[in-house]
């Protein structure tokens, strides 16, 4: 499966737009996982919960599949693949592993959340809850290592590329071969 | 009837820079492993707080304002 320049190109915009949205809802969550752990006002600690998993459940995981499903369809349906380059198959894992976490996470700002929406619940709850920065932080690093791979594209072939370029390269040789001998 | 061998490059090596990715990754998730069975992260992940304890509680209930938490229709008494 292959797509047209124009197509691909269209593609491309769409994941990389997805992408850096993924990014800028992190940044925008971080914001609010600061305020969640370093602030004292009640109020605050219940408005930046309730916003985080807003952000989370309605913004990032959305984000971050719409993000997985055009990165993987665009590496299918062009030269890269997508077990033939090793940058595309760090990107893949790294993508992967940082959608898993995020799902375990979300479940885990829901739980803020639900406290948040306790008006029960007194602010030295709410405050003994703490963030989630270690993981919204590693995953803003784990999605900058993705997005300087995507766009410096190291070299480096894996096994199975190789073996497939040769493969293109013998059928190629076949077929100079016939014309040469009609 | 083509050469094989004409057309047969050599195995690519693994490149330098997946080798230190390799390692810093290595590296990364020891770091994390020791410092759960240490125990600084012991209490890492979403168990920490949906373990044995949904969240839930009995006091999370719809306040009041009726069954099942909702407000009366407009003009229609409080407390009938």
């Amino acid at each position: 499966m292959t797509m047209t320049p124009r197509v691909r190109k269209f593609a491309l915009t769409v994941h990389v737009t997805l992408s850096i949205g993924w990014m800028g809802a992190i940044a925008g969550y971080i914001a609010l996982d600061v305020a969640a752990v370093t602030s004292q006002s009640t109020q605050t600690l219940r408005v930046a919960y309730l916003a985080m998993e807003l952000i989370a459940r309605y913004v990032i995981v959305p984000l971050a599949f719409a993000s997985l499903f055009t990165g993987l369809v665009i590496s299918l349906a062009t030269k890269w693949g997508l077990f033939r380059h090793y940058w595309v198959l760090i990107s893949l894992l790294l993508t992967v592993i940082a959608t898993v976490v995020l799902l375990a996470e979300t479940q885990t700002i829901s739980y803020f959340a639900d406290v948040a929406a306790d008006p029960t619940r007194s602010g030295e709850d709410l405050r003994a809850l703490g963030g989630t920065l270690v993981h919204s932080v590693g995953g803003t690093v784990v999605l900058l290592v993705i997005l300087v791979l995507n766009v410096y594209k190291p070299q480096g072939m894996t096994r199975y590329g190789w073996r497939k370029q040769q493969e293109q390269r013998r059928k190629q040789q076949e077929q100079r071969d016939v014309m040469l001998q009609l | 009837m083509a050469d094989p061998s004409r057309t047969t490059d050599p195995k690519p090596p693994m490149p330098r820079w997946v080798k230190v990715f390799g390692i810093i990754a290595i590296v990364v998730m020891l770091f994390f492993l020791v410092t759960r069975i240490v125990g600084g992260g012991g209490q890492h992940g979403p168990g920490r707080h949906t373990g044995g304890n949904s969240g839930v509680t009995e006091e999370q209930a719809p306040p009041s304002g009726g069954p099942g938490g909702h407000t009366p229709p407009e003009g229609a008494p409080a407390y009938p």
